[in-house]
């Protein structure tokens, strides 16, 4: 089931999977299921990382050599809870004075099925700075047209 | 509105760079193009893959075109988003799957 507004982005979905695994593939091979063409470095993706503690960082590297930050670790409960800070901002630029939450959890539902939640939360924090300033109304009046068109 | 085109629109530096000047006021294309390093068609050419992924709007005023944001496209950025996450979690969801099993 997903939950549609302007402000957030929800996911929950099954995994055939135990809870370890599922959190385990999230968090140390997001390498391996991060799709390669996004990203905001300078040239191709090689490696999507993970530090997987308190605080790692999040990043990813580049064939030029470069590393470019897409935020780091606020939460880190193996195998139950993920917390990342998503510093991209609508300028696909990585702020580090902005922190937009992404938040996963894996609840275990069987041996090998796990429930997982997926939010990405503060999107409207994304549009802060250069895009607010230009739009005339900024947010609000963006959210009240979404409303309206959702609540249709 | 399609967000995958305005996703993709975005994932070219130089578009990035004419969307973010487009963010300071609505310009004629001869003031886009000044300061990029690319010709004058060529940013024609991107203007034009903004405006089809509806992430700018084209006015005349007077004899001049003058393009400006199109506040929609960044309601269709939240929803590239949604779109990148649907991609990126059924991809990891197979991965998990794929794990289970080998183990």
């Amino acid at each position: 089931m997903e939950t549609i507004n302007l402000t957030s982005i929800k996911k929950e979905f099954v995994v055939e999977a135990s809870q370890q695994a599922a959190f385990e593939v999230f968090t140390r091979k997001m390498d391996l299921w991060w799709p390669r063409t996004h990203h905001i470095g300078t040239s191709a993706m090689t490696e999507m990382v993970v530090e997987p503690y308190l605080n790692g960082r999040w990043y990813s590297r580049h064939t030029d050599g470069s590393e470019a930050n897409v935020g780091y670790v606020l939460n880190y409960q193996p195998y139950d809870l993920l917390v990342l800070a998503w510093q991209i901002d609508g300028d696909f630029k990585c702020n580090p004075n902005l922190i937009t939450e992404v938040v996963t959890e894996f609840i275990a539902e069987g041996p090998k099925t796990t429930r997982v939640r997926f939010e990405h939360k503060d999107l409207h924090k994304l549009g802060n700075g250069k895009v607010v300033e230009s739009m005339d109304k900024g947010w609000g009046e963006i959210m009240n047209v979404y409303k309206q068109f959702a609540d249709q | 509105m399609n967000s995958q085109l305005a996703f993709n629109a975005l994932g070219d530096p130089t578009r990035r760079a004419i969307f973010e000047k487009l963010q300071h006021r609505p310009m004629a294309v001869v003031d886009i193009a000044n300061g990029l390093p690319v010709s004058r068609p060529a940013v024609s050419q991107h203007l034009k893959v903004l405006k089809e992924a509806k992430l700018i709007n084209l006015k005349t005023v007077g004899n001049n075109n003058i393009y400006e944001l199109n506040r929609e496209g960044i309601v269709a950025m939240r929803n590239y988003l949604d779109k990148f996450w649907d991609d990126a979690l059924a991809n990891f969801k197979a991965l998990a799957e794929q794990t289970e099993k080998q183990k």
